[in-house]
């Protein structure tokens, strides 16, 4: 192996490494898959990662390639985290040259994301759902439903645009609580459950859980970046909503 | 009238898990396997608080150890990691209310400074609201995670073969 085949492959590493981490893949996952796919190419891979930037070595004999690399935002995608996983294996077992697997990942990395008028209703049907867990009736679910969807419409627009996601998130939990507040005009028995779970669809449980993860694997540092990172958006969603129970109670709670 | 409300439970609790998973974008041919998780997972834990009197935290640790169980097995049939599955079926039972309730708790501790006993009120119902959301999602994501380490072999290669991609 050349020094320029060692650049190459750290190269491409380097783009798988800082896809997954920035879909929100928990680290031992993309550590091991990584180093799956340095053994399928001949290489030794060493990875130490933080929130923003990860640090990469590949090693062939005498030589070696050390990079420090920016990890971009991507949106959270499970698809990317099933799909690069699986190319991990196809190329450890197929032993598929270095062009192929690259060729593949660009395959992969382009599909389409899913409909996101389609995600609009999930969602929307998904709170709808989580109040009627708290013990909403119909009526307050039907709040909830359309409150959702208004605030989650707000949150892809803001997002579409860049805008900031703290702001993001303030601006939606305000919103979405803002519609909620309308069961209380409207004299709804359960119209606090309502208004209490319209913003629940804010809440970031893949980055909690993904922390704890890492934290159980031993990547302490990491995961507990992502639970303070969590815990910001959390403030948010209280920040937004605490603005609409100034507005339309007296005192807040 | 029991069964139903167990039913009823699990049903809504899928619908919510598709939705809030759908978010995060998983593979379609995950959907329905991410629902029957869902179900289950929080049927389980509705029977553990209500009708056995289990705490929130251990009813969501056995519903968590549940689910992860589960994605071992679905995770090989449609060759999607654990937590493609299972992330996405703990969303409904992640403790969101309590977790803005600690914070709204510190924001009216703040404005009841200059009153010390609705100050320390607040100041306690931000401890306890902390505690619980805490617990139980460490609970959740623990009892989710412990399936991968009793079966680590199988665990770590769902995707291998992988006829999807």
């Amino acid at each position: 192996m050349t020094q320029e085949q060692v650049v190459e492959t750290a190269d491409f590493i380097a783009r798988y490494l800082s896809h997954m981490l920035g879909a929100g893949v928990h680290t031992s996952r993309v550590v091991r898959n990584s180093k799956r796919i340095g053994t399928a190419l001949g290489v030794d891979v060493s990875i130490h990662t933080s929130q923003k930037t990860a640090t990469l070595t590949v090693k062939s004999g005498q030589l070696m390639n050390t990079r420090v690399l920016d990890i971009p935002a991507f949106p959270i995608s499970f698809e990317w985290n099933a799909d690069l996983s699986a190319l991990s294996w196809a190329a450890y077992d197929r032993k598929m040259p270095l062009k192929e697997i690259e060729a593949k990942f660009d395959e992969l990395i382009s599909k389409p994301r899913m409909n996101p008028v389609f995600v609009l209703l999930m969602v929307s049907l998904a709170n709808a759902s989580f109040c009627r867990l708290f013990g909403g009736d119909v009526w307050a679910m039907l709040v909830t439903f359309t409150a959702t969807m208004i605030g989650f419409f707000t949150r892809q627009h803001l997002t579409r645009r860049k805008v900031n996601h703290y702001i993001v998130f303030i601006i939606s939990a305000f919103v979405a609580s803002l519609c909620a507040s309308t069961a209380l005009t409207l004299g709804i028995d359960s119209a606090e459950i309502a208004l209490a779970t319209s913003v629940l669809y804010l809440v970031p449980g893949v980055p909690l859980i993904n922390g704890i993860i890492d934290i159980t694997d031993g990547h302490i540092q990491i995961g507990i970046s992502r639970l303070v990172n969590a815990l910001m958006l959390i403030v948010c969603i209280a920040i937004g909503m605490s603005a609409t129970l100034m507005l339309v109670k007296d005192s807040l709670l | 009238m029991i069964a139903l409300d167990i039913i009823s439970d699990g049903l809504f609790a899928a619908i919510a898990a598709m939705g809030f998973g759908s978010i995060s974008d998983p593979p379609m041919r995950a959907f329905p396997y991410i629902a029957i998780l869902a179900a289950v997972g929080h049927a389980a834990r509705y029977c553990l608080m209500t009708f056995l009197g289990f705490d929130i935290a251990t009813a969501s640790l056995i519903a968590a150890l549940i689910i992860g169980t589960g994605s071992v097995w679905f995770g090989k049939r449609v060759s999607c990691p654990m937590t493609v599955l299972y992330i996405p079926a703990l969303l409904p039972m992640v403790p969101g209310t309590y977790a803005y309730k600690t914070v709204f708790s510190l924001i009216m501790f703040l404005q009841e400074i200059p009153s010390p006993t609705q100050g320390s009120e607040y100041l306690q119902s931000m401890i306890f609201n902390g505690a619980v959301s805490f617990s139980v999602i460490f609970m959740l994501a623990a009892g989710a995670t412990l399936p991968v380490f009793l079966l680590r072999e199988r665990a770590n290669s769902m995707t291998r073969g992988s006829r999807f991609i």
